[in-house]
């Protein structure tokens, strides 16, 4: 039987303390994704979005409730399992790509497939034809710090799905982009969700997202609110 | 490829950490090159006069901060054994050299210009001393002071001929000087006065027996075989010297290893976005730490190279400055150091390492908001 569900969330809450101050970062979330669609988190910024990706991707654990992952509790996983399985499973998309400036964009992909255990021999080929597949071949020896923000952007998303991963989280990832750059990043997005039958969660505070998401979860102050 | 990245983007920073690391080892190479040029000229002299037995007065191990006063007559009952083929007495005195830079002193060996022991230990230029108003100088002393062959210097207002100069016999503190011992024991004023007897047995004699005879028959004397006695003068040689040693290398160690943590640490704060993404891209925390490894070990590697081209250039360049100061290093030595190097980078990527443990990954997520 096949198991589309990647990501499951029951009763979610998470709390910050810092000395006496208790703040919230998610209150009572429910909720589910699948392969083949992409989610959008959708909420104004401290709505908890990051909060939600952070958990979703486990690197952190609820306060109360239960993160599964892959069907599995992730409160039950040690370190070393869950940095696999982000190694292996999922990739990120960050707000402004957090590519690795000293590093040509070659190699950016070729350290997330290191990660990955990808086979050795293979890890060049493999980065070299994704950046085929997104037409960069031509930047493949430059450094990233002297990539535009689009070429960092279609590098970003070919490390991201370098590992073949199952779930792509993108926090905000048209936010640094201009509209049209933007609007390519999440046909992209979208595209790899429904053709490569996998799962992207989208956070972001961009409404015009709306039109791409197969689902979009509200979220105001913590709480999901439709 | 990212430790690599990492210390190629600070170019300055790199040539500035090469450069404290590489003075680092060449303090460290020229320490150990002191002690080895110490160890030798301290004891070359005992070494090349390979005697089969020494004769002291009782209670002294060695030549080099010890007394012994004999005296003649023990000479004529050494000589009386028929198993000893000959004994050479040696006077040995610190003299006040007076040359034309001024007055320095010397380790003043008299010795039996006739015997085949007590003698400069190698000849470089010139000849022995055939009589008491000729002088052999150490090559080092002779180059500080910038005395020719065939000048005079004088010793007690008493005018010696250079005649020789010799090597093997700078102990770095002292440098000895070679005259006879009739010469030497009348600038002391005691006729008959020896320091030490060496002893060359017959072929085929048993030196254990030849001691435990001669023993018998010199009270207030200590007879020790050539190992023995080398053996007392260069533990005696390294209990003043290489304590110093030691603790200038430690200094020059921990001082590298601070530098090299240091760097290393800041170029982990510098580059704490790139640890965090990493961490969140599933690196594990072995990764991590070999990126920091790595840089340490191109650091020293750098840094050793640069070290060992300018060490022998640089040591050249104090020899000619200070001429006492002569050091010699052997390839054992050099891959010591080389090994402490590398031991020293593990240490600091260690104290490194922890700063990584530090980062807390999910910043990344909040930057920009």
């Amino acid at each position: 039987m096949k198991i589309n569900e990647i990501v499951r969330l029951q009763d979610v809450n998470k709390f910050y303390r810092s000395n006496s101050h208790k703040s919230t970062g998610v209150r009572n979330v429910n909720l589910k994704a699948e392969k083949g669609e992409m989610l959008l988190l959708l909420g104004p910024s401290g709505s908890g979005k990051t909060t939600l990706l952070t958990l979703i991707a486990a690197l952190l654990k609820p306060t109360s409730g239960k993160v599964f992952l892959y069907a599995k509790d992730i409160a039950g996983m040690k370190a070393k399992e869950l940095q696999r399985i982000r190694a292996e499973r999922i990739g990120f998309i960050f707000q402004s790509f957090l590519l690795i400036e000293s590093l040509s964009a070659l190699q950016n992909i070729e350290l997330a497939l290191k990660f990955a255990k990808h086979d050795k021999k293979n890890i060049r080929i493999t980065a070299l034809n994704l950046l085929r597949q997104f037409e960069i071949e031509d930047l493949a020896f430059k450094p990233a710090s002297a990539l535009s923000q689009g070429e960092k952007q279609r590098v970003a998303v070919a490390r991201a799905i370098a590992n073949d991963a199952d779930l792509i989280i993108a926090d905000e990832p048209t936010a640094s982009l201009e509209t049209s750059q933007g609007k390519k990043i999440i046909e992209l997005l979208h595209n790899y969700a429904v053709q490569e039958d996998k799962c992207v969660i989208v956070a972001s505070h961009d409404l015009r997202l709306k039109d791409y998401a197969d689902r979009i979860i509200h979220l105001c102050d913590g709480e999901v609110i439709y | 490829m990212y430790s690599l990245g990492i210390i190629k983007s600070q170019p300055l920073r790199l040539v500035l950490t090469m450069g404290a690391v590489s003075l680092c080892i060449m303090l460290m190479l020229f320490l150990l090159g002191i002690y080895k040029g110490v160890a030798d000229g301290s004891v070359e002299y005992i070494r090349r006069n390979n005697a089969d037995l020494w004769v002291l007065q009782k209670n002294c191990t060695n030549i080099l901060r010890g007394t012994s006063l004999l005296s003649a007559w023990q000479e004529i009952t050494i000589g009386e054994n028929p198993e000893v083929e000959s004994v050479s007495p040696v006077l040995f005195l610190l003299s006040s050299v007076k040359n034309k830079k001024g007055n320095s002193t010397v380790f003043l060996t008299g010795y039996d210009p006739g015997s085949r022991f007590g003698g400069p230990p190698v000849l470089i230029q010139g000849r022995t001393v055939k009589n008491g108003r000729e002088i052999v100088l150490d090559e080092a002393y002779a180059q500080k002071s910038g005395v020719d062959l065939n000048e005079n210097i004088n010793i007690q207002d008493q005018s010696f001929k250079v005649v020789g100069f010799s090597k093997g016999t700078n102990a770095f503190v002292i440098q000895y000087a070679f005259t006879t011992i009739d010469k030497a024991r009348s600038l002391i004023g005691f006729p008959g006065l020896t320091t030490c007897y060496i002893i060359k047995v017959q072929a085929g004699s048993d030196i254990n027996k030849v001691r435990s005879d001669l023993s018998e028959k010199l009270t207030g004397t200590a007879i020790y075989t050539q190992q023995e006695f080398l053996n007392n003068n260069i533990r005696e040689m390294e209990s003043g010297f290489l304590p110093i040693l030691y603790a200038v290398a430690s200094l020059g160690a921990v001082v590298l290893t601070v530098i090299l943590s240091l760097i290393l640490s800041i170029n982990i704060l510098e580059k704490k976005k790139d640890f965090a993404v990493m961490k969140i891209l599933g690196a594990t925390s072995g990764f991590l730490a070999v990126t920091v490894i790595k840089q340490a070990m191109i650091i020293i590697i750098a840094g050793a190279a640069v070290a060992v081209v300018l060490y022998f250039p640089a040591a050249a360049g104090i020899h000619y400055l200070s001429p006492e100061v002569s050091t010699e290093n052997t390839f054992i030595q050099l891959l010591a150091v080389f090994s402490a190097a590398v031991g020293m980078g593990l240490i600091s990527s260690f104290f490194a390492i922890q700063r990584i443990r530090k980062i807390y990954a999910l910043e990344v997520f909040y930057e920009n908001k």
